[in-house]
């Protein structure tokens, strides 16, 4: 009950001009962030941290989490319309939501991303508002063997995206593994793999090389494949938009893609990518039609965008609960609440609830708001879509490099970029997808530096003596299982009727 | 290990990288030649991964052995042996004809013209500015996919530049090469 209190506090707190245009703002920039290649969710609040030095705490922090949940979804938006991820939770999306602009369905790609984004933001803020201080105390208390399994968890994903294709999807996931231990080693400080120059010291970017296996592979496909012709949509006017029916028919796969991306982002490290890539697994295994998966299902894009955006909701429960920030993001705005004199953690539901729960009316709020303008923009943003290639393609390349340029200011960045991107066309062509290269690249860390904790802390024996880790890798082990013996037993099947 | 450090960088590392490309045309030759040749795609694509995973594999052997259970090596390795499995898999599928065979290409002439261009641009860039380059390649670019539309293509590529400089240069304060040239100029 007192909770209840409290948030209606919260809400009467947002009824003034500040509040509202600063979730306002907030939402337009973030979206703007977001659809723009090279610009991360953390990026985008990190820069606008010093336009809030001469704001209150709490619109501030209104103001800056507006940025990080509107951005999740701005990610979908160029994911959908010309296959460049805006973020790198939105390769996901992609899957289904180019294809779909392919067949001239690109307002059923957008609108499923916007009402996915927006329900699943909404969900994960109502388990943060319910249930933040339990589960950030049960996500600290995992082993670093636990969250290995979690990522051994993720990479079994690579079994149902890769369908016939698996052996190709694997050898692409390893390759990712492979290219995320260049670099200096995280726990000894080695150099691996840096072939004497310091610019590998970091590693490869992840942003620039997804935009080059993503964005990139499909320019040189267009180009040498000459389909250079028309626009993507035959019509602008004739685009079809998902009536509320079509909306109400992927409610349970919203619902669960909410959940399980709240719950995958509590995990410290795991994050949005992560979410949406088990989420969208999740949703391919329990479909009746799993082989649409890919080809244009709204499906696929519904799962990837409620996890995404629900793990926002997810990502703030450690950090407001323990004090703790479990991403980028949430660390960017530690960082932005320390200026202003405040220190996240327990304490601050004891000392400002009025900010706590005004945050928690705000990030409902700035949900709706994303609903609103997204729907505004959405009719804006499909006009992309009738753009003629030859205009397009140049202009994806130029959004391609200023966005690799972007990320440290280096033209090693953008020279990545258009590595990825010769390295995804000549790939893509012969069956190897670019995606499971991503999902190496983003759980190669995460599965590493817990390995190897482990067995520092525990040895080899470790996974298997603790029951979390241990379950989680046997569902792993079938995850990867079935899909591979049920492509088998199809296989089978059509040679012995042939 | 001495060996190895010298393969690690600088002349050493591209002795091994040469090696690499004459290794990997020698075998495409011998495929062209042979009756797999619809599969040469098929059959280089993994034999390159095996020679990457040999050469990270080969390089991984001089990281140092502190004593810890978990060395900055073992992770690597494992990811190295799981490619090596899988390429070698994938090349026995090549060699067998259980594969598809080779998709056809289409003008990769145009697509290396293409990519060409951009690494000029990048060049140009750095000399010229990120301004005048881009809406030089952006012109060019269309043109070069046979649009004729001179009045879009110059709209086009002015909107472009007019964008990237007040979203990326005055908002988000990212720092758009000048062009030593134009510096140098203009000071």
């Amino acid at each position: 009950m007192e909770l209840l209190t409290n948030l209606l506090q919260g809400f009467g707190y947002l009824a003034g001009i500040q509040p509202i245009t600063a979730i306002v703002l907030g939402v337009i920039l973030g979206i703007l962030a977001g659809a723009m290649p090279g610009l991360s969710p953390s990026m985008g609040v990190a820069l606008l941290v010093p336009f809030t030095y001469s704001l209150s705490p709490q619109i501030a922090l209104i103001l800056l989490v507006s940025i990080y949940i509107a951005a999740n979804y701005g990610g979908s938006i160029t994911a959908v319309t010309i296959n460049t991820p805006g973020t790198p939770s939105a390769v996901v999306t992609s899957f289904d939501g180019y294809p779909l602009t392919l067949q001239g369905k690109a307002g059923v790609g957008l609108g499923t991303s916007l009402v996915a984004s927006t329900v699943g933001g909404i969900i994960g803020t109502i388990i943060l508002i319910f249930f933040s201080v339990p589960l950030a105390r049960l996500a600290v208390r995992l082993h670093p063997a636990e969250y290995f399994a979690l990522a051994v968890f993720g990479l079994t994903t690579v079994a149902s995206l890769g369908g016939k294709n698996w052996p190709k999807a694997f050898l692409a996931a390893m390759l990712g593994l492979l290219i995320n231990t260049i670099g200096i080693d995280p726990i000894s400080g080695v150099k691996r793999f840096t072939f004497g120059t310091y610019r590998l010291f970091d590693g490869f970017s992840l942003i620039p090389a997804l935009i080059g296996l993503f964005a990139l592979s499909e320019v040189f496909s267009r180009i040498e494949e000459n389909k250079l012709e028309k626009g993507l949509e035959a019509s602008y006017e004739k685009t079809h938009w998902p009536h509320l029916l079509d909306y109400w028919k992927l409610r349970i796969t919203i619902l669960r893609s909410s959940i399980l991306g709240t719950l995958i982002g509590i995990f410290p490290g795991a994050g949005a990518t992560i979410a949406s890539f088990l989420s969208y697994d999740l949703a391919k295994r329990t479909s009746k039609h799993p082989e649409t998966f890919g080809k244009g299902n709204p499906e696929g894009v519904a799962a990837a965008e409620a996890a995404n955006s629900s793990s926002v909701g997810g990502a703030l429960v450690p950090l407001l609960a323990l004090g703790i920030p479990g991403s980028a993001t949430t660390a960017v705005l530690v960082g932005a609440l320390m200026i202003h004199d405040i220190v996240p953690g327990p304490l601050l539901f004891v000392e400002r609830p009025d900010m706590i729960y005004s945050l928690f009316a705000a990030l409902l709020i700035a949900n709706i708001v994303m609903l609103i303008l997204g729907l505004f923009g959405a009719r804006l943003w499909i006009k992309v879509t009738v753009i003629p290639k030859k205009i397009l393609l140049p202009a994806i390349l130029a959004i391609s490099i200023i966005g690799s340029f972007s990320v440290s200011y280096s033209f090693f960045d953008v020279a990545t970029c258009i590595g990825f991107g010769v390295i995804g066309w000549i790939l893509k062509k012969y069956g190897y997808p670019g995606a499971p290269i991503v999902l190496g690249m983003v759980l190669g860390k995460l599965a590493e530096t817990n390995f190897r904790r482990a067995v520092i802390m525990g040895g080899y024996q470790v996974f298997f003596t603790r029951p979390v880790s241990l379950v989680l890798l046997a569902i792993a082990l079938l995850s990867f299982g079935v899909p591979l013996f049920q492509t088998y037993r199809e296989t089978h099947k059509k040679k012995n009727s042939l | 290990m001495e060996i190895i450090k010298f393969f690690e960088k600088g002349i050493g590392f591209w002795i091994l990288l040469g090696a690499m490309i004459v290794i990997l045309a020698i075998i495409a030759i011998l495929i062209f030649r042979s009756s797999k040749r619809r599969y040469i795609g098929r059959i280089l694509i993994p034999v390159f991964f095996i020679e990457l995973a040999l050469l990270f594999g080969i390089l991984a052997l001089s990281f140092p052995d502190r004593g810890d259970e978990v060395g900055p090596g073992v992770v690597p390795f494992l990811w190295i042996i799981g490619i090596l499995g899988l390429s070698i898999f994938l090349l026995i599928r090549g060699l067998l004809g259980s594969e598809e065979e080779d998709p056809a290409w289409g003008s990769v002439l145009n697509v290396s013209l293409f990519i060409a261009m951009t690494i000029l641009y990048l060049i140009f860039m750095q000399l010229i500015g990120y301004m005048i380059s881009t809406f030089i390649y952006l012109v060019i670019g269309m043109y070069y996919l046979k649009y004729r539309n001179w009045k879009v293509m110059v709209a086009m590529a002015t909107g472009w530049i007019l964008f990237s400089y007040f979203a990326f240069y005055r908002l988000l304060y990212v720092p758009l090469p000048k062009g030593k040239l134009i510096e140098w100029i203009f000071g």
